[in-house]
């Protein structure tokens, strides 16, 4: 019997098998070429085009992000000197230039408004979008807009990169700094998908630039009136050694001056608010006192409004830590875009650090004990 | 000792292991020391096999376990004698000519077509009817639909989480107060447990190794699995199938509790459940219709 046959069908087939591969490479390249011309914060839908069609680069020479006057100034103020007028660098009022990139602040006219920017460039916004496709896409999406494969049905739902809206960046101003985002990023959220992310800085600082570039013109970080500020500042903690003490003020506040138990769950009786509160005892409070209230938020997920469950912290995770640091910071700067306010201003710091003790002393006996649970909670619905 | 400009004269057996004992004692000392260390120290030693099993079936799939090992380490041990004895009886020694052999000669096609029939048929087949039979009495053996008692649970697995949804006190999948979690499953003890498997995106693992289970999940299909928690505790779930750059990330908790303690448990996450529900939000609910 002889193999000559059989050697050239094999051979016919590895050929036929060679050529349909550098066609299709062929196709790849045309189609990603061909897309390349598009930003990637186009408004176009991700489903558009097949995944294969997607360019990784970033095609745009540089990019104006804001960096935030804050960050701007103290970068100013640490290196005296660094900042120039030439008029050969920069049109406007001046700015300077480092291993990082270009800064320039800038003169509106019109508005009678000064503005910072940080110019990034397409490298490093290409180097962010691979890092972005790689390690955040299959839930906020090949485009950022928060709707990727394995974000789909998934409540709370991944952010949209387009909303400039931010939950837990734990910042008072209106976005979080660069070093706010990296904190969030490597931290995670807890009870989420979102978990905390072990790259490198290099990484994440690539990623949070083309993150920030999502944002869609004229909002957000393209935004020449955007405030941008870092993570919240404590003040050393007033209660450092009477737990006890900051537990009790924290329940007083909780339920009286914050109107904490507006939405979330009220944990003492009835007769206990209206000794807390002062009030008659006729007083009434919400239905279902012990429960969370649902509560509308600011973010849109396909166009639906969604809602936010404000924690049963004897029940639910929060989201972005639990020591009573964490606990601070979150209070302090409240969540954006839902109904929790930014009490930094509106409650005494001692106060906040009360209430940061008593919701911790909820999560450590509650929480963390569902057995103390049933009982604490019966007791409280007289079931 | 005059002809060893020629190359050395054919060394002993037992010149040769004691030169290799004196090369390799000391490693070897080292380590027996260092494993009798970890014996004595007891805890290394309990984590040298799989934790008890915490489901009904669990024990069956470690005896076949452990059948399989002590089979193979014994039919190991015998060729490993075999072949030291073959090694000693047959060594090179003065004045033993050594020969080339096909083991092609009736005698030697015989003895190894008796040795691969005696194996297969007592060792694999051995192994074979006892898996088949575990299968068919416990792993394949779901609990009927109506069978009362039984605790159904929607897995959705998605790059890199688990979401879980049950029923709720209403009994129904897609009401307002199925409880949905994500990488948490809460699950009476004492119950048989059925699980409708998918994924939105590439395929994972659902791999429970204290139930002794684990099923794939694929998307676009409904896999089924199902056990019964023999005792309560906390137990690990893991991704069993690499499914993209946090796969070492993808895993969770399965939560066993006693029959009351459940009950309560169940009672408020679905009262929980229904305030957190927003009917309008139709794409969060994502329910399938149970499939038997």
């Amino acid at each position: 019997m002889s193999k000559a046959p059989l050697l050239g069908v094999g051979t016919a087939l590895l050929a036929v098998g060679l050529v349909s591969y550098a066609n299709v490479g062929q196709e790849g390249h045309e189609a990603e070429a061909g897309h390349g011309e598009h930003a990637p914060a186009s408004d176009e839908s991700p489903h558009a085009h097949a995944p294969h069609a997607i360019s990784l680069d970033v095609p745009e020479d540089t990019w104006l992000l804001a960096p935030g006057e804050e960050w701007f100034e103290q970068q100013a103020e640490l290196h005296p000197g660094r900042f120039t007028h030439d008029d050969s660098l920069f049109d406007g009022e001046g700015g300077w230039v480092d291993s990082q990139g270009v800064y320039e602040l800038r003169y509106d006219e019109d508005e009678d408004y000064y503005s910072y920017w940080q110019h990034v460039s397409a490298a490093q916004l290409t180097r962010g979008r691979r890092d972005f496709v790689q390690f955040c896409s299959s839930c906020h999406g090949f485009q950022g807009d928060g709707y990727g494969r394995s974000g789909q049905y998934l409540r709370p739902a991944p952010r949209s990169f387009k909303q400039s809206n931010f939950k837990f960046t734990k910042t008072t101003a209106d976005l979080p700094s660069d070093a706010a985002l990296m904190r969030l990023i490597q931290r995670g959220l807890q009870g989420t998908p979102m978990y905390p992310w072990d790259l490198s800085e290099e990484q994440l600082t690539d990623i949070i630039q083309y993150i920030k570039s999502l944002s869609p013109e004229e909002s957000g970080w393209r935004d020449q009136f955007a405030e941008i500020g870092g993570i919240v500042e404590s003040s050393p903690d007033p209660w450092s050694g009477r737990r006890d003490e900051a537990i009790t003020k924290g329940e007083e506040i909780y339920h009286g001056k914050a109107n904490c138990y507006l939405c979330h769950p009220g944990y003492v009786t009835v007769e206990r608010m209206r000794e807390i509160r002062g009030d008659a005892d006729n007083v009434q409070y919400r239905d279902m006192l012990s429960y969370p209230a649902l509560k509308e938020s600011d973010y849109d997920v396909l166009g639906k409004r969604q809602m936010i469950m404000p924690p049963d912290f004897t029940w639910h995770q929060v989201r972005s830590g639990t020591t009573v640091q964490d606990l601070f910071e979150t209070i302090a700067s409240g969540i954006k875009g839902t109904a929790m306010p930014q009490w930094k201003n509106a409650l005494k710091d001692e106060e906040i650090w009360a209430l940061a003790y008593y919701v911790k002393s909820l999560i450590e006996g509650y929480k963390n004990e569902p057995g103390n649970r049933a009982a604490f909670m019966a007791g409280l619905r007289g079931e | 000792m005059g002809d060893t400009t020629m190359g050395t004269d054919f060394e002993g057996w037992g010149a040769r292991a004691g030169r290799l004992a004196a090369r390799w004692g000391r490693t070897a000392w080292a380590g027996l020391l260092l494993a009798s260390a970890a014996v004595a120290q007891g805890e290394v030693a309990d984590r040298w096999g799989p934790n008890e099993p915490a489901s009904t079936f669990g024990s069956r799939f470690d005896s076949l376990f452990w059948l399989i090992t002590t089979l193979v380490s014994v039919s190991f041990l015998i060729v490993l004698v075999m072949l030291f004895l073959a090694v000693v009886r047959f060594r090179a020694r003065p004045g033993s000519k050594a020969h080339y052999d096909r083991g092609n000669s009736l005698h030697d096609k015989r003895f190894t077509a008796v040795v691969s029939v005696t194996v297969f048929v007592v060792l694999d087949a051995w192994v074979l009817v006892i898996a088949m039979r575990d299968l068919r009495e416990a792993h394949w053996k779901y609990p009927a639909a109506d069978e009362p008692g039984v605790y159904e649970v929607e897995v959705l697995a998605q790059q890199w989480a688990w979401n879980f949804r049950t029923k709720g006190v209403d009994g129904e999948f897609g009401t307002a107060d199925d409880i949905v979690t994500i990488n948490e499953l809460h699950i009476p003890e004492g119950r048989p447990i059925k699980f409708n498997l998918t994924s939105k995106d590439v395929i994972h693992s659902f791999f429970v190794p204290d139930m002794r289970v684990k099923r794939d999940l694929n998307p676009g299909a409904i896999n089924m699995l199902w056990f019964q928690a023999a005792k309560t505790g906390t137990f690990d779930l893991f991704c069993a199938e690499l499914c993209g750059y946090a796969h070492y990330m993808m895993g969770g908790e399965v939560y066993v509790l006693e029959s009351d303690r459940f009950d309560a448990w169940e009672q408020e996450a679905s009262r929980l459940a229904e305030i957190a529900y927003d009917a309008e939000d139709t794409e969060a609910h994502w329910a399938w219709d149970w499939k038997d």
